[in-house]
């Protein structure tokens, strides 16, 4: 694998541009950005224009600060405290508070401390640093997510050792895993969380019951369904990243003593494999995912074959690019290029190991050298960037827009099929279309 | 500082990009964070160009002297490039980091020299349309030279920027029934415009405005600098069309009995509007009442022809534009009784929600209000959430027969009582004082929630009024 970093500016839509999104994923937390009008503008306004969908969910709204105004402290703290008044299903507040915030004179950290005496629930500062260099369109979700680590009760060691209480915090996978399953204080003992953002409910529900079959427990799933269900993190507690972009959280994971562990992302079904046998090894279990994964892939055969010796091309935006590389290659495709707006070696370097050493990856990729090295290459389809999608199809190429893969449930061993069928969906598109004559 | 439920205006580089993708030639260096990026994308939507929007990001953060970098590299990668304007986002205007001093290299196309128009007036509470107007202000004075008038009388049309659904089609419009008056379009500004064509202005015998939103401050410069009369009347509805077409015959000094020619031959195949106004019975529109929200032309020119040509009550009209306020309460006043101007679209909705009237036409940030008071909507103001494949214009008499289609197509709907009983009880219960004001401290944009759940709470307990309590108790 050659790594090159062509330090271009990558094309990413600003990550506050999901921010109406990921309070969709979260019903009972408050979102509110606190920054210039610019900045609401991106967050409230653009998304309707690019993605025709004109909702905007009641639980995040903009706090403008106005440029010429001197903003008071505790100001901040006071409109907090008036929205949440609003919502009483809201159970946590998380400001969002860029870099113009902050040179206008807000002090999220003391703003929050204020509202959080005042309302009573907890509410934190999102660290969210748009000056962060070759930003991800998902990094303001790993700010999110690590804000809710933070929230998550603590656990200790000794807590471990007692049997849960009968109505737990781990609601629906509690319950899911609990049925039908010998009460042992072993089985019980073997907990642990997962990270992950980028995949609906169903496919963290397929990785926990996968879990359940080695006999390890999900007590929890970060964010999963919001801030009333999360999971006690703490010392002795064993979690787990599934998705590549989420360096923060897993930093507010270790930081509260939890154990994390370092292995592929549950993408794709060698990924899958051994994200599951290496949470068994954490428990000093034997779990051997080989069969499993035999099965998988024969499974998986009709969709391959669809897929064999087709040209892939990564444009690069989500972060989740590496593992869906790695992935395709693995399912015989050849990916010409891995576009990565960022690459975090050492947090990344199972993954980048695992890649193999055909692939090239191109880190802070220039959109518009990409473009010609597309047209040059002629891929069989390119997962596009947000800015290059358009252009791109004018251009007669098959295009695929990265953020579709956020939305398909790309974990565990169903989520790989549901990667090909995509990838086979986009393809038999092409052909209908193209046997048309025009 | 507020709480918004949403913003209708972007940035200030909004605005300057809005007019640079609009022209050709001109490449714009946003100065910018790596994550304030979206304009490709955007662009694209609305293009669907096959080059990308001529937009190049300098991350702010890092690298000294980065600017005078990407400036370099974009005019490199760009052969095109007759022109460099800078737009700085909020994040490199709030570091108060100055604009060098650059030379830049002879176009590669033309060989002239190549100017970068600095936008040095751009200030971070600016909005999009104010700093799109003085963008193209600054293009015209740095390219505009004395010309002599054409022989033939022409003249210049100013119209809407890109992200206006139809602006191309807007442009045609105005071309064709120009044409029909035998007057030639010298320059259409700020769509497909290039440097030479800014230079040129001044041959025109008149500037035409079509979306004063972008084009005021340019073409006053004109009128001071180069003398040349303007017509700023929205050449909206048959009505407007007319007049635009008329004041153009005088400064063009055609024949009037020319110009009435046009309009009637247009008013008989073209303009459908006056037409639908006569088909309908008067009962038809009997206590049908209009709202319409939005930016100024399209507020201004519908709100016209919505009262004047077709007879609806306009209940209110209003305009996120502060900076035209003073003018827009002028115009409105015409065709309203209520006019108002307000920036954050909550304030509208919830007007909205207390009118409920049967058409909204508004921006895209409209919809839902009017979706949730069962009025029809009609996304006829800019921004838009789609856009559509068929350009069509809202200007001209081309435009005034896609507005009278558009009011068919919701006024044959038979009038919706949305919800009528419980409407009935909700408008019956009154509010005590107390509760009131409780109702006014909760901040705009959670009114209209406030209000229907305590609404509702009193309904539940079967209460004659609504008081603090009840109001606190549905709250909570």
């Amino acid at each position: 694998m050659t790594v090159l970093d062509e330090s271009g500016v990558p094309d990413v839509l600003s990550p506050l541009y999901s921010l109406n999104g990921l309070a969709e994923k979260l019903p009972d937390v408050l979102l509110i950005l606190v920054g210039t009008r610019a900045e609401a503008y991106l967050a409230q306004t653009l998304p309707g224009m690019i993605s025709g969908d004109i909702s905007l969910n009641p639980h995040f709204s903009a706090l403008v600060l106005d440029p010429e105004e001197n903003v008071q402290q505790g100001q901040v703290a006071s409109r907090v405290i008036e929205a949440a008044a609003g919502f009483p299903e809201v159970t946590a507040v998380l400001l969002v508070a860029g870099r113009s915030a902050e040179l206008l004179g807000v002090d999220a950290n003391f703003e929050v401390q204020l509202a959080e005496r005042r309302l009573g629930l907890p509410v934190r500062a999102v660290d969210y640093d748009p000056a962060r260099d070759g930003a991800l369109s998902t990094d303001l979700e790993d700010g999110i997510l690590s804000a809710l680590v933070d929230v998550c009760p603590d656990t200790s060691p000794r807590m471990l050792e007692l049997p849960p209480p009968a109505k737990g915090r781990s609601g629906f996978i509690g319950n899911l895993l609990g049925r039908g399953r010998s009460e042992s204080r072993e089985v019980r003992r073997r907990q642990v969380v997962i990270l992950g953002a980028s995949s609906p409910p169903g496919a963290w529900r397929e990785l926990a019951a996968e879990l359940d079959q080695i006999g390890i427990e999900v007590v929890g799933n970060i964010p999963g369904t919001g801030a009333s269900g999360l999971p006690a993190v703490g010392q002795g507690m064993v979690a787990a990243v599934a998705d590549p972009y989420l360096i923060a959280s897993s930093r507010a994971v270790t930081e509260r003593g939890a154990r994390v562990l370092r292995t592929l992302m549950p993408i794709g079904v060698n990924g899958t494999a051994r994200f599951l046998q290496d949470i068994a090894i954490a428990f000093g279990l034997k779990a051997n995912q080989l069969n499993r994964a035999r099965s998988v892939w024969e499974n998986l055969e009709p969709l391959r074959n669809r897929i064999r010796g087709k040209r892939i091309f990564f444009a690069g935006d989500t972060g989740l690019e590496l593992p869906l590389a790695r992935f395709l290659v693995d399912a015989g495709a050849v990916v010409l290029e891995v576009g990565v707006p960022r690459l975090d070696r050492s947090f990344l370097a199972a993954e980048v190991q695992a890649l193999g050493t055909d692939v090239d990856v191109v880190e802070s990729p220039d959109p518009r050298g990409q473009m010609e090295r597309i047209d040059r290459s002629q891929p069989d389809v390119v997962v596009a960037s947000p800015g290059l999608y358009v252009p791109l199809v004018a251009r007669g190429h098959l295009c695929r827009l990265a953020l579709d893969f956020l939305e398909a449930g790309i974990h565990g061993y169903e989520g790989a099929r549901r990667i090909l069928e995509l990838f086979v969906r986009t393809f038999e598109r092409a052909e209908a279309l193209d046997s048309v004559k025009l | 500082m507020r709480l918004a439920g949403g913003v209708y205006e972007g940035p200030a580089s909004h605005g300057i990009l809005q007019v640079a993708a609009s022209m050709r030639g001109i490449h714009a260096v946003l100065r910018a964070l790596p994550t304030e990026g979206y304009f490709p994308a955007l662009f694209g939507l609305w293009a669907k160009f096959e080059e990308p929007a001529p937009v190049s990001l300098s991350p702010i953060q890092g690298r000294p002297g980065g600017l005078r970098r990407d400036v370099e590299a974009a005019v490199r990668r760009n052969p095109e490039t007759e022109a460099v304007i800078l737009a700085r986002s909020d994040a490199a205007l709030l570091s108060g980091e100055e604009i060098p001093e650059l030379s830049l290299p002879d176009s590669p196309k033309t060989g002239r020299e190549m100017k970068l128009i600095g936008c040095g007036w751009e200030l971070p509470e600016m909005g999009e349309h104010e700093a799109a107007d003085l963008a193209l202000e600054e293009l015209v004075r740095t390219y505009v030279a004395p010309q002599e008038r054409s022989e033939t009388p022409t003249v210049n049309v100013f119209g809407p920027p890109v992200f206006k659904p139809g602006a191309e089609a807007e442009f045609e419009e105005v071309a064709r029934l120009l044409g029909m008056l035998g007057v030639g379009v010298n320059a259409r500004v700020p769509l497909g415009t290039t440097v030479e064509d800014l230079a040129r202005l001044p041959r025109a015998w008149a500037n035409v405005l079509l979306y004063r939103e972008v084009g005021d401050s340019a073409t006053r410069f004109l009128q001071e600098e180069f003398g040349m009369p303007r017509i700023t009347t929205p050449m909206i509805g048959s009505s407007g069309t007319g007049g635009v077409l008329r004041v153009v015959g005088e400064l063009c000094s055609l024949a009037e009995e020319k110009v009435q020619r046009v309009v009637f031959s247009e008013l008989a195949r073209t303009a459908k509007l006056p037409w639908y106004a006569r088909l309908q019975r008067p009962e038809a529109l009997a206590g049908r009442r209009a709202v319409i929200f939005g930016d100024f032309t399209h507020a201004v020119g519908l709100g016209h022809a919505l009262a004047r040509e077709i007879g609806l009550e306009v209940s209110w009209a209003g305009t996120y534009l502060k900076h035209l306020e003073q003018d827009f309460l002028f115009h409105a006043e015409a065709f309203t009784d209520r006019a108002f101007v307000a920036d954050d679209p909550e304030e509208v909705a919830s007007r909205i929600e207390r009118t409920r009237p049967d058409v909204v036409i508004g921006t895209y940030l409209e919809q839902r209000a009017a979706e949730n008071t069962g009025a029809s909507f009609l996304p006829l103001c800019p921004p838009a959430a789609a856009f559509p494949f068929v350009q069509r214009p809202l200007a001209g008499y081309s435009g005034a027969a896609v507005l009278a289609d558009a009011l068919d197509g919701v006024l044959r709907r038979p009038k919706v009582e949305a919800e009528p009983r419980l409407k009935e009880t909700e408008e019956a219960l009154p509010w005590s004082e107390e509760a009131l004001e409780d109702l006014e401290e909760i901040p705009a944009f959670l009114r209209g929630r406030a209000r229907r759940l305590a609404e509702e709470r009193a309904r539940e307990l079967g209460a004659a009024e609504i008081t603090r309590e009840i109001l606190e108790e549905a709250r909570f």
